[in-house]
């Protein structure tokens, strides 16, 4: 059975973590510490060479966990031992050409089998997306929509056809931690709202309790990452303790 | 994309060609007709089948022990019903056989469409007289409760109407034939043309790009095409390439080349003479207009050689816009002189450290930098590549140097050329070499692809020769990658070819055998740069050379009947140093 829904019965708060930087442990630690501090899904992150909407922080991540010797085949492991004690949702965040490499319907039998219960691919667009939704339902998988401050002439296409939630992008630009987001955020929720009963979540920039209270009062649920890979490029191997007391905090901030 | 269905195929010669066009369905015909085949014989073709295309078994009231054993045995994957089947008979099919079935419906006037109540997954709809080649009146056609095939009379001079008429497939047997049998350049034909959704060439293409610039990308296609069939953009384009670019280029007949190598006749087309040195001029003013057109302030490029950053910078000098170049670090330290030709030109250049630091990662900045500001801003794509509309429209800019070679060879030859080279980086010149040749069959169109230090080696930038199929930048289509899928660094001696993917077109072309594309080494390059100097008193582009190389290559291959024409996709000056390091001799400048 798909997870996704557990993860919005109250705001959500949703950890993204670049799985394998700086090592795999941290990564499995983290996702457990992250999960007693209150997250509600989190993101997993398959490191890609070339992450076109991914800002300087999440960039590095990706090339420390790739240097590391990090592959998808290492992931799916990573996601069988975090299942044998957790239950928290999962997704798996990356670029469209890891999933079609490996082979659209192949790749997602395989999350269906260790347990992931969603795709983030921030560069298979609606358009192209049915590639993937074709075998969403045999494998018992969400494909997460996004929606962005450009959208405005799109959500309501985007909105019918989403399930599990929906990612919309706070600002214009890349991942990284901000101190300010795009105007109108409240009335694209809004529209989404009009069009469908799946959750949305913001995320792009969060990295504050501040914001958080203030998104998640108008919106299901706020993705936090840029600000988490901060804090385990700081401390590496050291950061679950600190990963965890962060989350805390975060999610204490939920409306 | 509407399906495309081969029906009546009952010779071996025809599955090469099926195989190779990949329509979605062929149809085998089990009842009696000119095109019936038994079971050995099905059975053996359908072997041969590409198993990603679906084999369609049509039956006319047929015995269901032969529908169930081909099945069975994989001879079939669908089943089409073309005669008086009737639910009963459809329920006692169903009980043995698991296949999707067809149910073909004779369409007369007053034939009640929408009431059909057939148990089967699609409806195929044909002319009273199956297989006699003629259509019936589409118009009739209402919405149906179930996705339908259309047969009957389509051929590829009806064929946009069929695809007009809105049905999940289409079903073509004799409209694909010539004398009654299979006729591989019609199959050919019209299978291309169904699968040439826009923005596809082929499998490839697409629009694989965050949603942020999705609804820049769709306005963008708007625009260009809106402003391509513009008389008054067309004219102000054309006397910018011919009044500021200095076009047309000319067409050079290499005599002393010709000479020495003692094979076809050669010309150069000598794009390295156009402002700016480059192909690259052309589609540039191409899109620096258009963003003009969209009320665009700012252009931003990518660059790997510096060449098409220069043109860029360039065209915003000329037409007034602020410009912002990325450049990868690597390129900015083997192109230190282009750098400070595009800050004259009053253009930014943004040093690129992440990943590779050479075109792939310049490339990827400036999306990223796109994504942060669109509104004032103009993505100047440098290659056939990225998402749709780039591959089209950088074709269409610069498919000027084909329609001008094309006339060019005529009136100086007055016959078409054996073959047109080109180099190949995304593929900009080599699109626009061989744009207006592709529907001139017997002109044979060779890529040079950048071998670095061969093709064995990983220090290799030959993404048709060693690449495999994938997504990105945008599109899809083939990328030098590791197993899991990871973008590959790449090493070619010239940066302009040093990139690991290549235009969907290119791809496309490849695909379907139209063009072919060879492996060319920074040695050979290296010797051709320095013989076209010598022999011909022509510094061109190392990109280019690797072009020259191939001729070289392959002149014994050519009769002097034969005429062959070289894209000189740019001039040298910027690589005087870099040849000179590669030779072990350090120069200052
Ligand atoms: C002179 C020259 N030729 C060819 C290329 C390769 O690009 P394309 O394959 O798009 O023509 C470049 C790219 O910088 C170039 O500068």
């Amino acid at each position: 059975m798909n997870r996704m829904k557990n993860a919005f019965t109250k705001k959500a708060f949703i950890a993204f973590i670049t799985a394998g930087d700086p090592d795999l442990e941290t990564t499995y630690q983290c996702i457990l510490e992250m999960e007693k501090a209150g997250a509600s899904l989190v993101e997993i992150g398959i490191p890609f060479s070339d992450p076109v909407a991914e800002g300087p922080v999440i960039q590095k991540a990706n090339i420390r966990a790739l240097n590391g010797g990090v592959n998808t085949a290492k992931v799916f492991e990573l996601v069988q031992r975090v299942r044998q004690v957790s239950d928290i949702p999962l997704c798996f965040m990356t670029y469209y050409n890891v999933v079609f490499h490996y082979g659209v319907e192949k790749f997602m039998a395989k999350c269906q089998d260790i347990g992931i219960d969603g795709l983030i691919l921030p560069d298979l667009s609606f358009e192209e997306s049915e590639e993937v939704n074709q075998f969403k339902k045999r494998y018992d998988l969400e494909l997460i929509s996004f929606v962005a401050p450009t959208s405005q002439n799109r959500v309501k296409m985007i909105a019918r056809q989403a399930e599990g939630f929906i990612y919309l992008v706070s600002s214009m630009g890349v991942t990284g931690t901000r101190s300010s987001f795009a105007g109108g955020l409240e009335e694209l929720v809004a529209l989404i709202k009009q069009e469908t009963d799946t959750p949305v979540a913001i995320g792009f920039g969060i990295n504050t309790p501040e914001q958080v209270k203030e998104l998640s009062q108008y919106c299901d649920g706020v993705i936090v990452g840029s600000a988490i890979i901060k804090i385990i490029e700081k401390y590496g191997q050291d950061a679950p303790k600190h990963v965890r007391e962060y989350v805390k905090e975060m999610v204490a901030a939920l409306g | 994309m509407t399906k495309v269905k081969i029906c009546g195929l009952f010779r071996e010669a025809d599955i090469a060609v099926i195989n190779r066009e990949k329509p979605d369905y062929v149809g085998f015909v089990f009842a009696k007709s000119s095109r019936q085949v038994d079971f050995a014989t099905a059975k053996k073709l359908a072997a041969q089948v590409d198993p990603g295309i679906l084999k369609v078994g049509v039956f006319v009231n047929g015995e269901h022990s032969l529908i169930k054993r081909l099945a069975d045995e994989h001879v079939i994957d669908l089943i089409q019903l073309h005669g008086g089947e009737d639910n009963d008979y459809i329920a006692i099919l169903k009980r043995s056989v698991h296949l999707p079935l067809i149910k073909a419906i004779k369409v007369q006037p007053g034939t009640d469409l929408r009431g059909l109540d057939y148990d089967v997954d699609y409806y195929l709809l044909d002319g009273p007289v199956p297989g006699s080649g003629e259509a019936f009146d589409w118009t009739m056609i209402s919405k149906l409760a179930k996705p339908y095939f259309l047969a009957g009379g389509i051929n590829c001079a009806n064929l946009e109407q069929a695809l007009a008429v809105g049905c999940y497939g289409i079903d073509v047997s004799s409209g694909v034939e010539t004398d009654k049998v299979k006729d591989e350049k019609k199959i050919a034909t019209l299978v291309r043309r169904v699968k040439m959704k826009k923005g596809r060439f082929g499998i490839h293409g697409g629009q694989y790009i965050p949603e942020t610039l999705m609804e820049e990308l769709h306005k963008i296609d708007a625009a260009y095409e809106h402003y391509k069939n513009d008389p008054e953009f067309n004219r102000e384009l054309k006397k910018l390439l011919d009044e500021y670019a200095g076009r047309p280029s000319l067409l050079y007949y290499a005599k002393k080349m010709t000479e020495d190598l003692k094979g076809p006749k050669i010309y150069l087309k000598r794009e390295d003479l156009n402002h700016t040195g480059s192909h690259k001029i052309n589609n540039v003013l191409g899109q620096v207009l258009l963003a003009k057109k969209m009320g665009k302030t700012r252009v931003i490029a990518e660059t790997g050689a510096g060449q098409h950053g220069v043109a860029t910078a360039t065209a915003a000098a000329l037409l007034d816009m602020e410009c912002e170049i990325y450049m990868g670090k690597e390129d900015t330290d083997r192109q230190i002189l282009n750098v400070y030709r595009m800050e004259l030109l009053g253009a930014k250049v943004i040093q690129v450290t992440s990943g590779t630091m050479t075109l792939k990662d310049a490339v990827n900045e400036t999306l990223r930098v796109w994504t942060g500001r669109i509104d004032d801003t103009f993505y100047v794509l440098g290659s056939v590549m990225g998402p749709h509309p780039y591959p089209a429209m950088v074709r269409d800019f610069q498919a000027v140097i084909s329609k001008e070679a094309r006339q060019q060879i005529l009136e100086a030859e007055n016959k078409l050329p054996s073959a047109v080279y080109a180099c190949v980086g995304g593929g900009s010149n080599a699109m626009g070499m061989f744009y207006n040749f592709i529907n001139d069959e017997n002109v044979k169109l060779v890529g040079c692809e950048a071998a670095g230090k061969g093709v064995d080696t990983p220090y290799t930038a030959a993404t048709i020769n060693t690449g495999s199929l994938g997504v990105f930048h945008g599109m899809k289509s083939y990328f030098c990658q590791d197993e899991y899928g990871q973008i590959a660094p790449v090493y070619s001696i010239s940066a302009g070819l040093d990139y690991p993917g290549i235009g969907p077109e290119h791809a496309y072309l490849n695909d379907i055998k139209r063009a072919s594309y060879l492996p060319v080494t920074d040695d050979e390059a290296v010797h051709a740069f320095e013989y076209i100097a010598k022999v011909e008193g022509i510094i061109c582009a190392i990109e280019s050379a690797h072009a020259v190389a191939q001729i070289i290559k392959d002149a014994p291959k050519y009769s002097p009947d034969d005429i062959i024409i070289c894209c000189l996709s740019g001039r040298g000056d910027k690589d005087v140093a870099a040849i000179a390091r590669y030779k072990g001799v350090e120069i200052y400048e």
